[in-house]
C-alpha cells in the first residue's frame, strides 16, 4: 500500500515569546501581583502543574468529550484547515483533540494508566512539549465548532480546544497577543485598554455627528442613565477604529423612540476569556456587564454586534461568573428586527441596492443559534440578498476566530487556510458581505486583501442605518 | 443412517420429552449406538452439546456479562465523579428537545454535512452496526431461543448482515491504514478492536446455523470470542456505544438550550432563494 507523504505544518515549533510578561511582570501591574493574569516561570515544574489543573478542573462533558472519540475521521472534512491542506494530518481536529486527549489517557483514563502505548496516552515530557501544545491548540484551531455539529458521536472537540488553551494560559504559555490581550481587559476592564477619557469623548463626538447628520438635537447617545428599557453593551473596536456603529446605533434607537444608555464602567461585551479559556476573566469580563445592567436597573441588555461578545454575554458569561441571569440578554440584531416587526423603524430597501451576502459568525450561528434574525433583517433591509453556500450552521469561518486575529505568528496559516472562506465569498458575486461581528470585520477584511476579492464588509446596522427612512415628523422638524 | 429423513437413538428421545429448550428436528443425522428411528422427532439440543460448549454458551457468558456490568458501572460513577455544567442562562430552545435530536442524529443522514456529502460512508456505519447488533443477538437467540434458527430465512439474514459487516470491517481497516490522517491518530486499540470485530463477524457467520451436532467449534470460536469481548469491551474503543449517550446528551442540552439544536431551519445549498433550492433540508 503506498503512503502519502505528511506534510506537516512548521507552525507548531514557534517559539514561546515571553517579553510582555516580563514587562508585566517589571511593571508590577495589579494583574500579576494579585495571581490573575499569569506568567511563565521557566523554572517552575510546569509539567506537574499542568496535570494538577487538568485534574483540578475537568469537567463532566469534556471527560465525555475525550473518552468517547473513535478516530473515524469524520470530522476532518468539515475543517478549514484540513480542506485546505489535505496532505498535512496534523490539521484534522482528531488529531488536535487528540494532544490533550492522550495527555488525558494518560493521566486520568484506566487504559491510558495501565498500558499507555496501547491508545497512544502519554504525558508531556517539558516545557517543550506544552509549547508544542500551545501552538497546536491556539495556532491551528479557530474553535469555531463546525467539526463539533460534524463529529456523528458528539464530541465537541472546540470545547477540549478551549479547555486546553485555558490550563496553558494558567501556565503563561501562550502566544504574546493572548497574553496582552487578557492583560489589557483585566487591568483596564477592556479589550483594547480604552481609557475611560477616550470612551466618553469618542461617544459625546459621535452624537454630535449624528445631530450634525440628522440635523436633530436631541439625539442622544446617553451614558450611566438609570431605569431604561436597555443597557447597550459595545466592542472596544466601536470606541478604538469604528465609531460609526455607535452612531448607527444611535440614529435607529432614536427613531425607533429607544430609552437606552451605556455604562459608564461595565460596558465591554467582548471576553477575551473565551479566546484563552481562562473562566475567571470570563467572569470578571462578563460581570462588569451583568453589574452595570443591576446598577442602573436596565430592563434588559443588548450586545452591539460581535459573534464572541455575544457568545460570551450571552451565554457563557453568567455560568464563568456564576451569576444568574435575571433580564433579558439578546443581539442587537434581534433589537432590531423587533423594531421592524413593530414597525417602530421604516426602511427603504431600494437603498441598499448592491448585492449582499451574509456570513454567521461561528459563536453566533452554531454556538449562539441565532441564524435566522439577521437574514429577516437583511431580508427588509436590502434590494439583493443571496446567501453563500453552505451557510448558517454550516458556514465557514471567517479564520480570524478563536482570538487568531491576535496572534500574529499564526498568521501565515491562518491566510492559506482562508483560501476555503475566499472561495465561498467569490462564489456568491456579492459587492458586500454582511456580518454581525467585529472580529469577523476584521477577519474577512484580511482574506478580501490576500484573495484580492472585490467585495467591503459591512455590518447589519450599517444596512439598517442606511435603509432609515426618517419619519415625516421628523423631516418637519429638521426644516 | 437413514437417508433424507434423520435418525436418533430412541432413548435419547425418551430420555429427553418433556424437557425445554427442545428443538424439533425433522432432518436430522445423528451417529450413535442405539436403536435409530425414522421419524420426526424432539430432542433436546443440550444433549447433543459438548460440557465445554455448554460452558461456553451459558455459564462463561454470565459471568463474562456480570464482570461487563460492573465494571461499565464503576466506569458510570466514575464519570459522574467529575464536576457538571452549571447552567445560569434563560434557554432560547428546549434542553430536552435538543437533547433528544442529538440523540436521533445518527439515524439523521441529512442533518449532519459529514454524512450528507459521504453516503457511502454512512452506509457502511449502518452495515456494520447492524452487523453488530446481529452478532450480539445471535449470542442470545443461540442458548436461549435456539428454534429462531431452525427457519432457514433467519439464520440466512443473520448470515447475510455479519457477512457485510465483515466486507464493511475489512473496507474500514484498509482505510484506516490507507488515509494519513487516520493513520496518524489511530492507536493499537484502533487496529486490534476492528480487527477482533472482523473476526467477530466470521465468527457469527459461522455459529448461527447453530449446528453442534456436525461441528461445535465454530460456536466454541464464536462463544469464546464473545466472552473475551465482553471483558475487553470496556477497555476498548469498543465500549463507545457507552459513552455515545452522554456525549450527545451534554451536547444537545447545551446547544437545545441556546435554540442551534434541533436545526429546524433550511440549509440552503445551492445558493438560491429560500425555499426556492432543488436541494433542501428542513
Amino acid at each position: 500500500m503506498r503512503r502519502k507523504k505528511i506534510q506537516a505544518s512548521g507552525i507548531v515549533n514557534a517559539p514561546l515569546e515571553t517579553k510582555s510578561q516580563v514587562k508585566a511582570r517589571q511593571d508590577n501591574l495589579g494583574s500579576v501581583a494579585e495571581g490573575r493574569l499569569r506568567t511563565y516561570d521557566p523554572s517552575a515544574d510546569n509539567v506537574r502543574k499542568f496535570l494538577d489543573l487538568l485534574a483540578a478542573k475537568i469537567t463532566r462533558p469534556l471527560v465525555v468529550s475525550l473518552t468517547a472519540c473513535v478516530h473515524c475521521g469524520m470530522c476532518a472534512e468539515s475543517c478549514h484547515y484540513f480542506l485546505v491542506r489535505p496532505d498535512d494530518p496534523t490539521m484534522t481536529p482528531v488529531y488536535k483533540a487528540d494532544q490533550i486527549r492522550r495527555i488525558f489517557k494518560r493521566h486520568l483514563d484506566w487504559t491510558g494508566r495501565v498500558i499507555p502505548w496501547w491508545v497512544h496516552a502519554r504525558r508531556p515530557k517539558d516545557d517543550e512539549d506544552l509549547n508544542r501544545l500551545k501552538n497546536i491548540v491556539f495556532g491551528t484551531c479557530s474553535a469555531c465548532r463546525r467539526c463539533t455539529l460534524n463529529c456523528p458521536m458528539g464530541v465537541d472537540t472546540a470545547l477540549l480546544v478551549r479547555f486546553t488553551r485555558g490550563l496553558l494560559t494558567e501556565l503563561g504559555i501562550v502566544p504574546e497577543g493572548v497574553f496582552n490581550v487578557s492583560r489589557d481587559q483585566w487591568e483596564t476592564g477592556n479589550q483594547m485598554a480604552v481609557t475611560e477619557a477616550d470612551y466618553l469623548e469618542t461617544l459625546e463626538w459621535m452624537k454630535e455627528e449624528v445631530q450634525v447628520e440628522l440635523g436633530i438635537a436631541d439625539v442622544d447617545i446617553p451614558v450611566d442613565k438609570p431605569d431604561c428599557d436597555f443597557l447597550y453593551t459595545i466592542n472596544p473596536r466601536e470606541i478604538k477604529f469604528d465609531p460609526r456603529s455607535i452612531a448607527n446605533a444611535a440614529k435607529v434607537f432614536h427613531f425607533a423612540g429607544e430609552s437606552w444608555t451605556l455604562p459608564r464602567w461595565g460596558w465591554d461585551q467582548t471576553n477575551f476569556g473565551l479566546y484563552s479559556g481562562d473562566d475567571a476573566l470570563g467572569g470578571y469580563v462578563a460581570r462588569n456587564v451583568y453589574e452595570a445592567a443591576e446598577r442602573l436597573r436596565a430592563g434588559r441588555i443588548v450586545i452591539s454586534e460581535c459573534g464572541h461578545g455575544y457568545r460570551s454575554t450571552r451565554w457563557e458569561g453568567y455560568n464563568w461568573a456564576g451569576f444568574d441571569q435575571k433580564i433579558p440578554t439578546e443581539s442587537v440584531v434581534v433589537t432590531l428586527e423587533r423594531y421592524l416587526q413593530e414597525g417602530r423603524i421604516k426602511v427603504d430597501p431600494s437603498r441598499n441596492p448592491e448585492p449582499v451576502t451574509f456570513h454567521d459568525s461561528c459563536n453566533i450561528a452554531r454556538s449562539g443559534g441565532l441564524v435566522e434574525e439577521p437574514r429577516r433583517v437583511l431580508k427588509k433591509v436590502c434590494a439583493d440578498f443571496r446567501e453563500m453556500v453552505p451557510n448558517r450552521t454550516e458556514n465557514y469561518c471567517c479564520t480570524g476566530g478563536g482570538g487568531l486575529l491576535s496572534m500574529v505568528e499564526y498568521r501565515p496559516l491562518r491566510l492559506e487556510v482562508a483560501r476555503i472562506k475566499a472561495d465561498q465569498l467569490r462564489a456568491t458575486g456579492a459587492k458586500l458581505v454582511c456580518t454581525m461581528c467585529h472580529n469577523c470585520i476584521d477577519g474577512l477584511t484580511d482574506v478580501i486583501k490576500h484573495y484580492k476579492l472585490d467585495l467591503r464588509v459591512v455590518q447589519v446596522l450599517d444596512l439598517v442605518s442606511k435603509a432609515l427612512v426618517v419619519p415625516s415628523g421628523e423631516m418637519a422638524a429638521r426644516s | 443412517m437413514g437417508s433424507g429423513r434423520g435418525s436418533v437413538p430412541a432413548d435419547i428421545l425418551l430420555a429427553d420429552l418433556g424437557l425445554v429448550p427442545r428443538l424439533c428436528y425433522n432432518i436430522f443425522s445423528f451417529p450413535s449406538k442405539g436403536i435409530y428411528c425414522e421419524a420426526e422427532v424432539i430432542i433436546q439440543l443440550s444433549w447433543i452439546m459438548s460440557d465445554t460448549l455448554k460452558l461456553f454458551e451459558n455459564e462463561l457468558q454470565i459471568g463474562a456479562l456480570l464482570f461487563l456490568t460492573i465494571v461499565y458501572t464503576i466506569r458510570i460513577i466514575w464519570l459522574l465523579r467529575f464536576k457538571a455544567r452549571e447552567e445560569r442562562t434563560h434557554a432560547e430552545g428546549s434542553a430536552s428537545r435538543g437533547v433528544g435530536y442529538s440523540l436521533m442524529n445518527i439515524a439523521m443522514p441529512w442533518a449532519m454535512e459529514s454524512t450528507r456529502r459521504k453516503p457511502g460512508f454512512y452506509a457502511q456505519f449502518v452495515i456494520f452496526h447492524l452487523g453488530v447488533a446481529a452478532a450480539i443477538a445471535a449470542t442470545f437467540i443461540i442458548p436461549y431461543a435456539p428454534r429462531l434458527f431452525e427457519i432457514r430465512a433467519v439464520v440466512r439474514v443473520f448470515q447475510g448482515s455479519m457477512g457485510a459487516a465483515f466486507i464493511v470491517g475489512i473496507f474500514r481497516f484498509a482505510r484506516r491504514l490507507r488515509t494519513p490522517a487516520l493513520r496518524l491518530v489511530s492507536t493499537a486499540d484502533d487496529y486490534i478492536s476492528l480487527l477482533l470485530m472482523i473476526l467477530f463477524f466470521a465468527a457469527g457467520v459461522m455459529a448461527v446455523p447453530n449446528t453442534p451436532w456436525k461441528s461445535e467449534w465454530p460456536l466454541i470460536f464464536f462463544f469464546g470470542l464473545t466472552a473475551f469481548f465482553l471483558v475487553y469491551v470496556p477497555f476498548s474503543k469498543i465500549g463507545h456505544y457507552l459513552y455515545y449517550p452522554f456525549a450527545r446528551y451534554f451536547l444537545g442540552k447545551t446547544l437545545g438550550h441556546r435554540g442551534v439544536m434541533p436545526r429546524q431551519r433550511r440549509l440552503i445549498r445551492d445558493g438560491t432563494e429560500d425555499g426556492q433550492g432543488s436541494r433542501s433540508w428542513h
